[in-house]
């Protein structure tokens, strides 16, 4: 099972502003909910009936302020929360990282966070029941009682002053005896003590220093017990412990004054009987108040430990994203990815060290681009010219062969590859001698012998297949602007054709010169033989070596003459006149001709569609009728000869041939064969094959011989359908051209 | 431990009274303000405070109603567990009553004095609207928030209307 393929995530601006705009669609809502809420909680009174307002704004405000954020903490974490989830799901980078931290953070927080929790609870419950409920309210009961106890025995030990001071004051009408009633009286008690005489809810006589406040509180109670009772009682505060009683005109009380400290233990002890009260009767309000806010607390936790996944899974997982993101962008070729990510942290140290990173691939794609620029024009530049070269080479009749230092053939040309029967697939990079012929590869060797590092040029017969060329050899020895060895330039020039001419020229000359110097003396001869033979016929009638001589000197004038015609017409071969007509139908009369001088021999014309060419008729015909005239004598009384003319579109050229199935030529006169005045036929002048090469070399063609299969010669002539001068070159539109008209 | 609801519709009855020469005496009962709940919160030391507002005017029967003068009246009352009386506290004097009971009924029956501006006219009618609410819960310091959170004794009472005796 293959994992589903990561997705990366888009930063597309518009995915950006959509998420934006959702976002505060969110918040909209979350605002309206708080609002919703508030009203709701406003309202609470009015819903319930026992839940009213308060008129407490501040706290009010504080409440709905922690509403408001835990409502919003609630949202942001919730989002983050189904935003990761939903990341997860997409399968996009970093989802499955940040889910599986805040995961963890939620866990580690909420485990121990839940557990606190319920144990705080449990204590703050058990300790509120156990402090409301148990020896405490007993023992704030004992201590008030002791407290209250303690006043009224201090109030019980005033009662004698205040009876005395009743007794004394029963009957008197002049109240200017009052005080010395009271002081009287007060003798009887403690240190401290006052004695007050009030009439009419009005203080008329006192006796002793009493604070004010006590004598307001002792008028209050008094006027609270006047109307009631056996006339006399005890009156206990927190400040002050009192006895009184009542006399005919009013009522008479003794006070003293608790020392500070211990008004202020009885004080701290009613405060304290008054809370333990207090909190008896909020028992479930406190205990739901401190479950509520620990449950506050529990839950800030939580989400505060969620936000703080979310916070910190991001902060690891958005540079993680961005680097991927990055790297997938400098994969696809990207070069100008930037990541906007700053931190002091490892990950804002890797950021930064991707942006120098792709920035240095930048630069470096860059030079490598204007590198590769360049390389490429000098590339194209050198291919232009190796092409330029090579064209020029096998443009050339010169075959060229470029040796290496090591001996490795650099470059060769397809005239080379003619030449010299070399297969030059392949060759360009192997050893020359590897490829060359043994007997070609050392008379390379002892040339290059000769160089001495310069320049050598020899005229060499080499062997190619079963004919020997002569070549003329020429080696140069390459060198750099430092005078290192490169290599070697060998060029092979055949001289075959050359020397042909030049003996077919010298053959001419010969020819010229002995028509000239043989003509002249023939006449005479044959004119002194003939009157010889007029004169002394007679005479020697009897003697038939007298005629037979005669007869044969005759004879051999005759052939002498012959063959002076043939050299003359050898020497004189004028120059072709070259116009375009029907090629075969010049030939075709010729075999017919021979068709009938010779009816043994089965003679065959074939055809194949040669355009009309330029060709010098007379020449033509006569070139053809020294083939059929050798194919006639070879083959004797029987045999077949079969003359062809095709076309060769692709060349350029008409091939005429001549194929006889006679005996064939030995190998040993082949070579010789177009040369004048060879012959191996009786009578022969040995001019015949001379004129037919002559006469195709002057169409710029050439004749060359082959055997035919199974047996027999063919002959094949062979010259360009238009001569030179009447194609259509392009010269002009060359480089060439424009180079010398630029000169 | 008893429940901490307010007590069911609180409201003013028997609203009564004179009026004459700058004063108008307005005489009215506090009713259903002291549940038992709040007995015994009363009991366990709370003070309970009650403010009161009295407003006079005189009535049209085809003019808006002229108001002649309004008078804010509070009354409290907190258990002394020391000295076990209720002390009482008015704007005109204090009291101590060792009496639950009196102690409410004192809590309950108003006699309230306003100052009144404007002449009374013989046979004209007056009205007075009075009404009640519990201004604030005497808790100990550390309460105050836990009683905030747990019940609101937040007692208010609807106007109520009487007519005055005029001269």
């Amino acid at each position: 099972m293959t994992a589903p393929p990561v997705r990366q995530p888009t930063l597309d601006p518009a995915a950006d502003a959509a998420k934006s705009r959702r976002e505060r669609w969110a918040i909209g809502i979350v605002a309206v909910l708080v609002a919703i809420l508030t009203f709701f909680e406003a309202h609470l009174a009015a819903l319930g009936g026992a839940v009213t307002f308060s008129s407490n704004i501040v706290i009010f405000a504080l409440i709905n302020l922690n509403v408001v954020f835990v409502v919003l903490l609630i949202f942001l974490v919730t989002r983050n929360v189904f935003k990761i989830l939903l990341d997860r799901r997409r399968n996009l980078l970093g989802a499955k990282l940040r889910s599986r931290l805040v995961l963890i953070f939620i866990g580690f927080s909420l485990i121990p966070t839940v557990l606190l929790f319920i144990a705080a609870t449990n204590i703050t419950t058990t300790s509120i029941k156990s402090w409301i409920g148990g020896r405490v309210g007993h023992a704030l009961t004992g201590a008030i009682d002791i407290a209250r106890e303690r006043l009224e025995e201090e109030a019980r030990i005033l009662s004698p002053a205040a009876e005395s001071a009743a007794a004394g004051l029963s009957g008197l009408v002049a109240p200017g005896s009052f005080p010395r009633v009271l002081d009287s009286s007060r003798k009887q008690a403690p240190a401290g003590t006052a004695l007050l005489y009030f009439e009419k809810d009005a203080e008329v006589a006192r006796d002793g220093d009493l604070p004010s406040t006590i004598r307001a509180e002792v008028l209050t109670r008094i006027k609270g017990v006047k109307g009631g009772g056996d006339g006399k009682g005890t009156l206990i505060g927190d400040q002050f412990a009192a006895a009184w009683r009542r006399t005919p005109g009013g009522v008479v009380v003794a006070v003293r004054p608790l020392p500070p400290a211990e008004a202020a233990r009885i004080r701290e002890i009613a405060r304290a009987y008054d809370e333990y009260h207090q909190v008896r009767l909020l028992d479930d309000p406190i205990r739901a108040n401190y479950v509520g806010i620990l449950i506050l607390i529990t839950l800030l936790i939580v989400f505060a430990a969620s936000w703080m996944g979310i916070y910190l899974a991001r902060q690891i997982t958005v540079p993680v994203q961005l680097l991927a993101e990055g790297t997938e962008e400098v994969a696809r070729g990207n070069l100008d990815v930037s990541l906007d990510y700053r931190s002091s942290d490892e990950f804002g140290t890797l950021v930064a060290s991707f942006n120098r990173m792709t920035a240095d691939l930048k630069e470096m794609k860059g030079s490598l681009e204007e590198t590769n620029a360049s390389l490429t024009r000098t590339y194209d530049e050198l291919r232009r010219r190796t092409q330029f070269i090579e064209t020029i080479l096998d443009s050339i009749s010169t075959g060229v062969i470029v040796i290496d230092r090591h001996g490795r053939i650099a470059m060769i040309n397809k005239v080379a590859e003619r030449l010299l029967r070399i297969d030059t697939v392949g060759a360009v990079g192997r050893m020359y001698r590897d490829v060359l012929q043994e007997d070609h590869y050392e008379a390379i060797r002892d040339l290059y012998r000769e160089t001495a590092g310069g320049q050598v040029e020899r005229q060499v017969e080499l062997v190619v297949g079963e004919k020997r060329i002569a070549f003329r050899v020429s080696l140069t020895s390459l060198r750099d602007d430092a005078g290192e060895h490169m290599g070697l330039v060998t060029t092979f020039d055949d001289l075959s054709q050359a020397m042909r001419l030049q003996r077919v020229l010298a053959w001419r000359e010969v020819a010229r010169r002995i028509a000239h110097d043989i003509r002249n003396p023939l006449t005479p001869i044959r004119l002194s033989t003939e009157r010889m033979q007029r004169k002394y016929a007679a005479v020697h009638a009897e003697d038939p070596v007298f005629a037979e001589c005669t007869h044969a000197i005759l004879t051999e004038v005759d052939t002498l003459k012959h063959l002076v015609d043939e050299f003359t017409r050898f020497a004189r071969m004028p120059v072709p006149r070259l116009e375009e007509g029907d090629l075969p139908g010049e030939i075709r009369p010729v075999v017919e001709t021979y068709r009938t001088s010779h009816p043994g021999i089965r003679w065959e014309f074939l055809q194949e569609g040669p355009p009309r060419v330029w060709f010098d008729p007379f020449q033509i015909r006569r070139a053809v009728t020294n083939l059929l005239d050798n194919a006639a004598a070879a083959l004797g009384e029987g045999g077949s000869v079969t003359v062809t003319c095709t076309h060769d579109k692709a060349a350029g050229k008409v091939r005429i041939g001549v194929a006889d199935d006679g005996p064939g030529i030995p190998p040993g006169d082949r070579d010789r064969l177009f040369e004048p005045y060879f012959s191996r036929r009786e009578g022969g002048t040995g001019l015949g094959l001379a004129i037919v090469s002559t006469i195709a070399s002057d169409h710029g063609g050439t004749v060359r011989m082959r055997d035919n299969t199974p047996r027999g010669t063919v002959f094949e002539m062979e010259f360009p359908a238009r001569p030179p001068s009447k194609e259509k070159t392009g010269v002009t539109d060359s480089g060439i051209d424009d180079g010398r008209r630029g000169s | 431990m008893s429940s901490l609801a307010g007590p069911p519709d609180p409201g003013i009855a028997e609203v009564s009274g004179t009026i004459r020469g700058g004063e108008a005496r307005v005489r009215f009962t506090l009713r259903n303000a002291f549940p038992p709940e709040m007995v015994e919160a009363l009991k366990s030391g709370i003070e309970i405070t009650f403010k009161t507002t009295v407003e006079v005017e005189r009535v049209y029967r085809r003019w808006f109603n002229r108001p002649m003068g309004q008078v804010q009246y509070t009354r409290s009352v907190r258990y002394d567990a020391l000295s076990r009386v209720y002390r009482l506290h008015r704007d005109d004097g204090d009291e101590l009553l060792e009496d639950v009971l009196a102690a409410l009924d004192r809590m309950t029956r108003f006699e309230v004095v306003v100052p009144v501006t404007g002449d009374v006219e013989k046979g004209k009618p007056y009205r007075a609207r009075v009404r009640a609410r519990l201004d604030k819960v005497g808790l100990s310091e550390p309460l105050r928030s836990i009683f905030f959170f747990s019940s609101l004794w937040d007692v208010e009472t609807d106007w109520a209307r009487g007519y005055l005796q005029a001269p």
